[in-house]
């Protein structure tokens, strides 16, 4: 995938989404695994029906949040860096469901010898119900310049790091 | 009912030291960990994609979970035949306890600032502080939200990353 330069950003682009799915209760046994989580509403249907009145076992948050981090990631590129990003886990994901991580340009601004993107970001489910609402910032080259140095110190974009720090 | 009392709020502040995670990040469970991700990024498994970063790395927020069970640790599933036991622990990485009657635990979200990758074979430092514990009064029933601040670094003293992450009990 070529390197998105800063000039190549306006605000009010959407990037490609990210589509993992459908999700199922193998998936969801795969990342706990993984990541040793033994919280039983992730693998133990009757306790999550039964004792926490959920729906089903839930898509874990944590593996939620690898999803926009994949996005941003991928979009900034080797030459960009995802700087920070936050989310809320406000809705619930079950077994079968497709998921697809979403972004938005929402501001851009030069920064130095790099430029600043900022994004709203989010996961939805087949029905567009919106689960992980957040936002992002990413650093990004400009044409014919150089990569954003790694590792990644905010001091490179001079006054933009601490008015957003 | 207010479950902020004194001694709850007196907890803000209060951080552990560095503490090194057990294990080293090994390629192993980097590469189960982008498997479940399905994430198959190649600065993550080959050294030829990831010279940038000087050889394979971790996705950008592994060390978060990186922080193990220690080989003499307790059994997280020694209580699990109790039917109101969740699997969860409540040892919030070594800082003193947050003592309320919510039975209840949920990952309310995180707020991440990335430095830098963890490279496969370096061993991740953590230092943690309660950021803020605060109640909200839900349609619900109560809630209390805990804020924890992570730092991450290398051994080597190196910046990972920052995450304030959000802990709901209700």
């Amino acid at each position: 995938m070529p390197q998105v330069c800063f000039e190549d950003v306006t605000a009010g682009m959407a990037l490609p989404p990210l589509v993992k799915g459908p999700m199922s209760s193998s998936h969801i046994m795969r990342w706990s695994s993984a990541i040793e989580n033994w919280h039983r509403i992730h693998y133990d249907k009757e306790y999550a029906v039964g004792h926490d009145k959920l729906p089903d076992i839930m898509v874990n948050g944590s593996w939620k949040q690898h999803v926009l981090v994949q996005l941003l990631t991928d979009w900034a590129g080797d030459g960009g860096w995802l700087w920070k990003c936050s989310f809320q886990f406000r809705g619930m994901n079950v077994p079968g469901e497709t998921l697809s991580a979403w972004a938005k340009v929402t501001a851009v601004a030069g920064a130095g010898e790099f430029g600043l993107v900022e994004l709203e970001i989010g996961l939805v489910n087949d029905a567009g119900t919106e689960s992980t609402p957040g936002t992002a910032t990413v650093v990004l080259p400009r044409r014919n310049g150089p990569a954003v140095p790694y590792p990644f110190d905010p001091a490179v974009l001079g006054a933009a790091a601490g008015a957003r720090g | 009912m207010n479950y902020i009392t004194d001694e709850i709020r007196a907890l803000i502040g209060a951080e552990t030291g560095w503490v090194d995670a057990f294990d080293a990040v090994e390629a192993s469970e980097v590469r189960r960990f982008h498997h479940a991700t399905m994430d198959p990024a190649p600065r993550y498994w080959d050294a030829a994609a990831a010279g940038r970063h000087g050889g394979p790395v971790a996705p950008p927020a592994f060390p978060v979970h990186a922080f193990r069970r220690a080989p003499d640790g307790p059994d997280p599933l020694a209580s699990i035949h109790d039917p109101d036991a969740d699997g969860l622990s409540r040892a919030f990485r070594g800082l003193p306890p947050v003592e309320v009657p919510l039975p209840r635990l949920l990952n309310g979200g995180y707020r991440y600032e990335f430095f830098r990758y963890a490279r496969t074979g370096e061993r991740i430092q953590r230092k943690s502080r309660y950021l803020d514990i605060r109640q909200k009064d839900a349609r619900s029933g109560p809630m209390v939200l805990i804020d924890i601040e992570d730092r991450f670094r290398t051994v080597a003293g190196e910046p990972l990353l920052n995450v304030v992450t959000t802990t709901i009990l209700r």
